[in-house]
């Protein structure tokens, strides 16, 4: 990706992997680019007198290696780096959140089938906020910008509560 | 004279052979051999005179100790009858003034229990003196009390009487206390079971939600509720994106 392409693609075209589930992930690719960013700038003004000095490629994490790959992106010119650093935070405040809260501790691999969901079926840059309230019993408690929607069993039982009552006077009567 | 010479001519021939013959080599031979024979006699004339020596010495050695062994027997023998004599006196005189003395304390201590028995007869005397007394003195106290207390059991058995008849009321009066209690009881409890069982009714939701939450645990994980969780979440999907567009 050169500087040009830069221009042209910003944080609303970014495909964002599946291993990137929550804003925290997000946070941390800006910032990982940030550290590549200071890093080969450190070695180009050390190396400013020696062109044929071999560049040491940066680590990354998964995440931004899929990233990149997904995007097509290239970190090897400063500007690059820089416009990344600065779609990546806007990214970072304008991707759509929608807190989930389980009853129990969420796995990776769970969480990752629910982004894929997501991003097919509501938006293709939603992340996940992520909850843990045991007193749910089973089910999600969702909430939206503007909404909150009690999936849970929990839910449900109350939802039932009349009937169960009438069952157990049904019971006592007989 | 002739025949002598003759003899003597021989003789002084044979005193020549002889000393021809007993020349300095054979007489240093004899000296010699004499020399040997001397020392081998005193050889064993010294042994000899070792072994006789030695004999001796063991025959002194035996008899000086036959001797002291007699005369040191002599000696613990007289010592002992000496120091036999000694203790016996010194034990004899000893003996004879712990009897003295024992005879002195035995002559206090009679004398001393004496005059403690005379003592114990007279306060003998005296106590029965007291007791007497005190008989008296205490036959006419029961007496008084005797007559106290049989006006105060009158007084109690009256009372019994009068404490008898009022716990009989009283006893009535529980029994009848208890018959509305039972009764006002047994309708209270009536009337708690029935709001027991409302609460548990109106509490249903709660407890049953305990129950499962109890009973589930963390047996029931996320990937086991996905399905059905992504399946709500189909059935919402167009109100959830609603709300993201928003």
């Amino acid at each position: 990706m050169n500087y040009t392409e830069v221009k042209t693609v910003t944080f609303a075209d970014f495909k964002l992997p599946e291993s990137v589930i929550s804003k925290l992930d997000i946070s941390h690719m800006a910032s990982e680019v940030e550290r590549i960013d200071n890093e080969m700038t450190a070695f180009d003004v050390r190396n400013k007198d020696n062109p044929d000095a071999q560049k040491v490629q940066p680590t990354m994490s998964q995440n931004l290696t899929d990233f990149i790959a997904q995007n097509n992106l290239s970190l090897d010119d400063g500007r690059n780096r820089t416009e990344l650093i600065k779609e990546l935070r806007l990214l970072n405040d304008k991707v759509p959140v929608i807190h989930m809260t389980f009853s129990v501790e969420a796995d990776p691999e769970s969480l990752q089938q629910l982004s894929r969901w997501l991003r097919e079926s509501v938006h293709p840059q939603s992340v996940i906020s992520v909850g843990l309230q045991p007193s749910l019993i089973a089910g999600v408690y969702l909430r939206t910008p503007n909404h909150v929607r009690d999936l849970s069993l929990r839910a449900m039982i109350a939802g039932k509560h009349d009937a169960l009552v009438a069952e157990l006077d049904t019971l006592r009567v007989s | 004279m002739g025949i002598f010479k003759h003899k003597q001519a021989s003789s002084d021939d044979e005193n020549a052979e002889i000393e021809q013959f007993f020349d300095e080599n054979f007489r240093e031979e004899l000296r010699n051999h004499g020399r040997w024979y001397f020392e081998k006699i005193i050889k064993e004339n010294s042994v000899l005179f070792k072994e006789d020596l030695k004999a001796t010495i063991d025959g002194v050695a035996i008899d000086l100790k036959e001797r002291t062994e007699s005369q040191l027997d002599e000696v613990i023998v007289q010592i002992n009858s000496e120091l036999k004599e000694s203790v016996t006196k010194q034990l004899e005189g000893q003996f004879t003034e712990y009897s003295k003395s024992a005879k002195e304390a035995q002559d206090k201590a009679l004398e001393s229990l004496t005059t403690s028995a005379e003592g114990l007869e007279q306060q003998h005397k005296d106590l029965a003196t007291t007791i007497q007394k005190s008989i008296a003195n205490q036959s006419l106290m029961l007496e008084s009390l005797f007559q106290e207390n049989m006006t105060k059991i009158a007084a109690v058995k009256e009372a019994n009487e009068a404490a008898l008849q009022s716990l009989n009321r009283s006893i009535s009066e529980l029994e009848e206390q208890n018959k509305h209690l039972s009764e006002a009881l047994e309708t209270k409890i009536a009337k708690q079971e029935e709001s027991m069982i409302q609460a548990f009714e109106s509490n249903m939701a709660q407890v049953v939600e305990h129950y499962l939450l109890g009973a589930l645990g963390d047996a029931y994980d996320l990937k086991t509720q996905l399905p059905s969780i992504i399946k709500q979440m189909e059935a919402n999907k167009d109100a959830i994106a609603e709300d993201m567009k928003l």
